[in-house]
């Protein structure tokens, strides 16, 4: 059920001449012009932007929550984007992990079935469900938090728990969405170490946002603007280099 | 996503909507109320027609009755034909397997005299199987024997009012009564037949507290005779209900034969009668089910519309589950869960409010308080399939949401 991990190094995410055309009534909106993009395992990348760049609609395309109009994604080696509704919500619960600015965790849920959800509906039985929640909760260090629900916790001990439910099905990438948005300088430095650490233990990690601090924890920075990757000269040498 | 979190998860929404909950309910509670009274009440009478028919033969009784030929002109094969008679009753005595009884009545119209009551009656000829059938036993001395029978015996059973009325506060027991102008000797006085019905004082089996009973043969041979021997109407009891449609195509088949092809006669199945008294009987049923069906209907749409409010405040919520991995069927199941849980709560609280309704009508009626099992399974597929048709749409709706949009609701 979990994937096999992804050597350090080759490429988890491949997009090829990636376009994204909306249909708004008479006029067609071209958020994705022809991306190319190739991200390798292990690695960590900042995608950032102006709003209405297409930095949305690329985070949606790589979170497999939207399709492309026409190109080609692979991820870990898997082609997605000709996969039906079904397959996609199976690649998301597998390979990927959300970590959303607003935190999105269940109000009503305990921290721990909010981690174990992504088990769920993986299929996965009851105690290992609570045994992985439990270590991924352990790894944000929230483990004794468990029984409480997200409305007793603080801003930045949610964005953990999310983080946690991000991690639990150990997804080949980590996408998050101006994970700091929310929160203050203080605690979005924290949370941004814990990002940090987790691109030290190996996991892929694509931060999206439009704050450069933020930004600078990537080792790599993507641009985008009007619908095409602007200017990347590291990692333009990175690729060169591999 | 498993049905048993997705019951979890319903029952932490449902708890924490406890006043939207009592209010989705209500229509289904009514709902269910009726339709179990109607159950109650369709059982209650269902089980006072079978008790009222047990009293002269239940569900095993076929009943053969004469029937006049209507044409002006009759073939010869219809004037040949005598209608039923003894031959006919030893005939299926004989050929119908199925029978355990056969019993024949004839009835006549005579002057009845004692020293005090002199009136024309109607007269029973019957043989001893008459008192099984009709489950009509001696209060004192004894019924018809096959002896009586055999012997054309000048011997009388009396109904209780009939007894009473002959002899007044005198004991008839023994006593002579004349019939025409043949004296019969009193042998028994029956027990009291009564059965009253929900909705009257008046004793349905009044009729048979009249009976004047002699021996058939007595009948045939004692007063203007008849060669013929023609019965009025003949009772068969099958040996169980199951053959009761098979014993009354046989009992046809012998009686057509000996009546040359003439059908002179009428088979009444009491299993289709009791049938068709039912059909006739849910007139009344239909205004509880229609009351509890539109109640259901209007709980139904009222069930839908909150779960399309709660959608409307859940559809991050859903957009979330979508993105962490859930399809489209593990959102449609989470909301079909949540309103089948509401319904059922609902149907929970309908069945003791409908066994209320059924007995506080019965009670009104005058009949005994009714508790079936099949109230409860009304309950239950009443509320689930409520639950199931209304929460459907919002289900397939939450199903179908787009997870970018849904995200990005606010």
């Amino acid at each position: 059920m979990t994937p096999a991990p992804i050597p350090a190094g080759t490429p988890v995410i491949r997009l090829t001449h990636v376009t994204k055309v909306y249909d708004s009534g008479d006029s067609e909106v071209k958020a994705l012009r022809g991306v190319s993009l190739e991200i390798e395992a292990g690695d960590s990348i900042a995608i950032i932007g102006p709003s209405g760049s297409g930095k949305s609609t690329l985070m949606h395309i790589l979170g497999c929550l939207d399709v492309p109009s026409a190109g080609e994604y692979e991820l870990a080696g898997t082609p997605v984007s000709r996969l039906s509704d079904r397959e996609l919500a199976r690649v998301r619960n597998q390979r990927i992990g959300f970590v959303f600015q607003a935190y999105n965790l269940l109000p009503r849920a305990s921290i721990l079935r909010n981690v174990e959800l992504p088990m769920m509906y993986a299929g996965a039985g009851r105690e290992e469900r609570r045994e992985r929640a439990l270590e991924a909760l352990r790894r944000v260090g929230l483990a004794e938090r468990a029984k409480h629900l997200p409305s007793q916790l603080s801003g930045g001990q949610r964005q953990r728990v999310a983080i946690a439910r991000a991690l639990v099905n150990r997804p080949s990438i980590l996408l998050a969405d101006e994970p700091t948005g929310n929160l203050d300088t203080q605690t979005g430095r924290e949370i941004m170490t814990l990002f940090n650490e987790l691109g030290q233990q190996g996991h892929t990690v694509i931060l999206v946002t439009h704050d450069m601090s933020v930004a600078a924890h990537a080792r790599r920075i993507v641009r985008i603007v009007d619908g095409l990757i602007a200017d990347e000269p590291e990692a333009a040498a990175g690729e060169q280099a591999s | 996503m498993t049905l048993r979190e997705s019951i979890v998860d319903a029952l932490v929404e449902v708890k924490a909507n406890r006043g939207r909950t009592i209010l989705q309910t209500l229509g289904i509670i009514l709902g269910v109320a009726s339709l179990v009274a109607v159950q109650g009440l369709s059982d209650a009478g269902r089980r006072q027609s079978l008790k009222f028919f047990a009293e002269f033969g239940g569900l095993r009784k076929i009943l053969v009755l004469n029937r006049p030929l209507k044409q002006r002109v009759l073939s010869a094969s219809q004037l040949k034909s005598q209608g039923l008679t003894w031959g006919d009753v030893e005939a299926i005595r004989r050929e119908v397997s199925y029978a355990t009884q056969v019993d024949p009545i004839v009835e006549v119209n005579l002057m009845v005299r004692t020293p005090t009551y002199l009136k024309e009656r109607e007269i029973a000829g019957a043989t001893p199987d008459y008192q099984a059938v009709y489950k009509f036993f001696p209060a004192r001395g004894r019924f018809l024997i096959d002896d009586d029978v055999n012997s054309m015996s000048r011997v009388v059973v009396l109904g209780d009012t009939a007894a009473r009325m002959y002899f007044g506060n005198e004991d008839p027991l023994g006593k002579t009564l004349f019939i025409g102008d043949v004296g019969f000797r009193v042998v028994g006085v029956m027990r009291r037949k009564e059965f009253f019905f929900n909705d009257g004082d008046r004793n349905a089996l009044e009729w048979m507290n009249r009976m004047t009973i002699i021996p058939i043969t007595s009948v045939f041979t004692r007063f203007n005779g008849d060669p013929d021997r023609k019965v009025t109407y003949v009772n068969v009891m099958v040996d169980k209900v199951d053959n009761n449609p098979k014993a009354a195509e046989a009992v046809k088949k012998v009686l057509f034969r000996r009546h040359g092809g003439v059908e002179d006669f009428e088979v009444y199945n009491r299993a289709e009668r009791m049938r068709q008294r039912q059909q006739q009987n849910q007139v009344f049923d239909v205004t509880f089910m229609v009351t509890g069906l539109v109640s259901l209907i209007v709980g139904g749409i009222v069930i839908m519309n909150i779960m399309l409010a709660s959608l409307r405040d859940r559809i991050r919520e859903v957009g979330v589950r979508k993105a962490i991995g859930a399809r489209g069927l593990d959102v449609a199941l989470q909301f079909l869960v949540e309103s089948v849980l509401v319904t059922s709560i609902g149907g929970l609280a309908g069945l003791p409010l409908g066994i209320v309704f059924a007995n506080v009508i019965t009670a009104l009626l005058g009949s005994p308080a009714v508790i079936t099992p099949q109230m409860a399974i009304v309950s239950v597929l009443a509320s689930v399939i409520t639950g199931l048709f209304f929460g459907l749409y919002p289900a397939l709706k939450a199903a179908r949401l787009n997870p970018v949009d849904a995200l990005r609701y606010e």
